[in-house]
């Protein structure tokens, strides 16, 4: 199956072991990842300064997928995700707007129509891959391991625009969790906000979110946290010491792609996932899958 | 009877209220019976004091040049809790950043970063250009010495349909 793969800003430009990951295990699971042609930012970093800008700009890559003939678009990154979704959304309803954008489109030669289906990593894997095709990529089970997951908001809420899961009980990164062998944990802490998004105006509150959540995750005892979007993991695994000099917390929270553990699970060698990009002390936790 | 802003004698500007409903996105300030189901859950409450249902209140009385004058709509972690969880469909982050957005039409003093990274986009098309980073032993390392494919620039033409975007807006 091919598919257009949308990285946005954050992934190709530091958090480059999300992109390594995903670039390893889909092809393991026969999904033929095609980048998008000229690409650019979503959107998402300039809905504060100019909203019309901002869809014009998602609405510009889902136009890069229809000129390339995708009628599936994976944007792997939550910020992405919701910026295209939400643009699509609006320019289903409101002509105006539509019009608007696809003058300016026309410029590059692009039209947004609409046809194209934007996925996210978590419902991609789950509903379009599908269990029997993860469990057969399995080789190396991952038994007995405990972890929790990280949703990130962007990907559940809001309803009214379309979600990747249900927004107060998410369940699909839980199943992708247990379809690798290992259990996912329930606390209470799972749908709260990892703080990226204030890191432009407020970073010391940013960074009490951040440090906040990690310690309700590492007081579950899970042997690593696992999140979807790159924004998160530069909270939770990049800047993790800061989150807890911040909280005056002792942080040693492992954090991991669900990419990079679906990749392990695969047998696929650690350097080729970016697990020594990971800046969490991950180590330990390595070193257990090996022996496992 | 008008509302009188008690600190500054002001009174509400229906105006500039217009010019914020104007802006794209699904906020309808009118639909807020002040229920605060979206400030008891929100994040930026416990931390920031950011009351989403004040916010909404005060644009609906129309005390729009105060709230973008404030710092407080800054204060919004964008965690989308308050529209999921509305039940009239008020849509209070929406309206915050309607709000940012007249905020930077009127030239106010917005957090310096956002700026930043808009005028990136305009230089290479994303919020940074390919970082170096290190791995957990600390070893330099970038997209080549991983082996990812080369990080493509935009060209010309999408700045200035950029441009456009920007100034088109209302």
């Amino acid at each position: 199956m091919r598919t257009a793969v949308y990285w946005g800003c954050v992934i190709p430009t530091i958090q480059y072991a999300y992109e390594m990951s995903v670039r390893e295990v889909m092809p393991r699971l026969g999904v033929d990842l095609v980048d998008l042609d000229n690409a650019s930012c979503c959107g998402t970093p300039v809905q504060s300064i100019n909203m019309h800008a901002a869809v014009y700009l998602a609405a510009r890559n889902i136009a890069i997928a229809e000129k390339m003939r995708f009628t599936d678009l994976l944007a792997v990154c939550n910020g992405c995700h919701l910026s295209l979704f939400e643009a699509a959304h609006f320019l289903s309803y409101n002509e105006k707007l539509r019009e608007e954008v696809n003058v300016l489109l026309k410029e590059e030669e692009l039209n947004f129509s609409g046809k194209t289906k934007i996925w996210h990593t978590i419902d991609f894997l789950h509903d379009k891959v599908g269990e029997d095709a993860v469990k057969k990529a399995v080789t190396r089970p991952l038994n007995g391991f405990k972890f929790a997951v990280h949703y990130g908001c962007h990907i559940l809420r809001p309803t009214s625009v379309g979600t990747v899961d249900d927004p107060e009980n998410p369940r699909k990164l839980d199943e992708l969790i247990e379809w690798l062998g290992a259990k996912s944990l329930s606390y209470p802490e799972k749908l709260d906000c990892c703080g990226s998004m204030l890191m432009l105006s407020h970073p010391d509150a940013a960074f009490t979110f951040t440090g906040l959540k990690l310690k309700s995750v590492q007081e579950t005892g899970a042997d690593a946290l696992v999140d979807t979007c790159p924004s998160c993991q530069n909270m939770f695994d990049l800047r993790q010491k800061s989150a807890a000099a911040t909280t005056g917390t002792r942080l040693n929270m492992p954090v991991v792609y669900y990419t990079q553990l679906l990749g392990l699970a695969m047998g696929i060698p650690q350097e080729k996932l970016g697990l020594n990009l990971n800046r969490s002390p991950i180590d330990e936790f390595l070193q257990k899958t090996l022996v496992h | 009877m008008t509302l009188t802003d008690q600190m500054s004698s002001k009174k509400p500007d229906a105006g500039l209220r217009l010019r914020v409903l104007d802006k794209a996105g699904e906020h309808k300030p009118y639909n807020c019976y002040q229920c605060i189901r979206c400030t008891s859950g929100c994040p930026s409450m416990k931390m920031l004091e950011l009351k989403p249902h004040e916010v909404v209140a005060l644009a609906k009385a129309g005390f729009i040049e105060e709230l973008i004058n404030s710092g407080i709509i800054w204060t919004c972690a964008t965690c989308l809790k308050c529209k999921e969880r509305c039940p009239q469909a008020v849509a209070p982050v929406d309206l915050i950043f309607a709000l940012r957005n007249l905020a930077v039409e009127k030239e106010v003093k917005i957090p310096e970063s956002f700026m930043q990274s808009l005028s990136m986009i305009l230089e290479c098309g994303y919020i940074s250009k390919p970082q170096a980073t290190i791995t957990r032993k600390l070893e330099k390392i970038d997209r080549d010495k991983l082996g990812l494919p080369k990080f493509r620039e935009s060209d010309e033409r999408f700045k200035a349909t950029l441009m456009k975007a920007l100034e088109s807006a209302h």
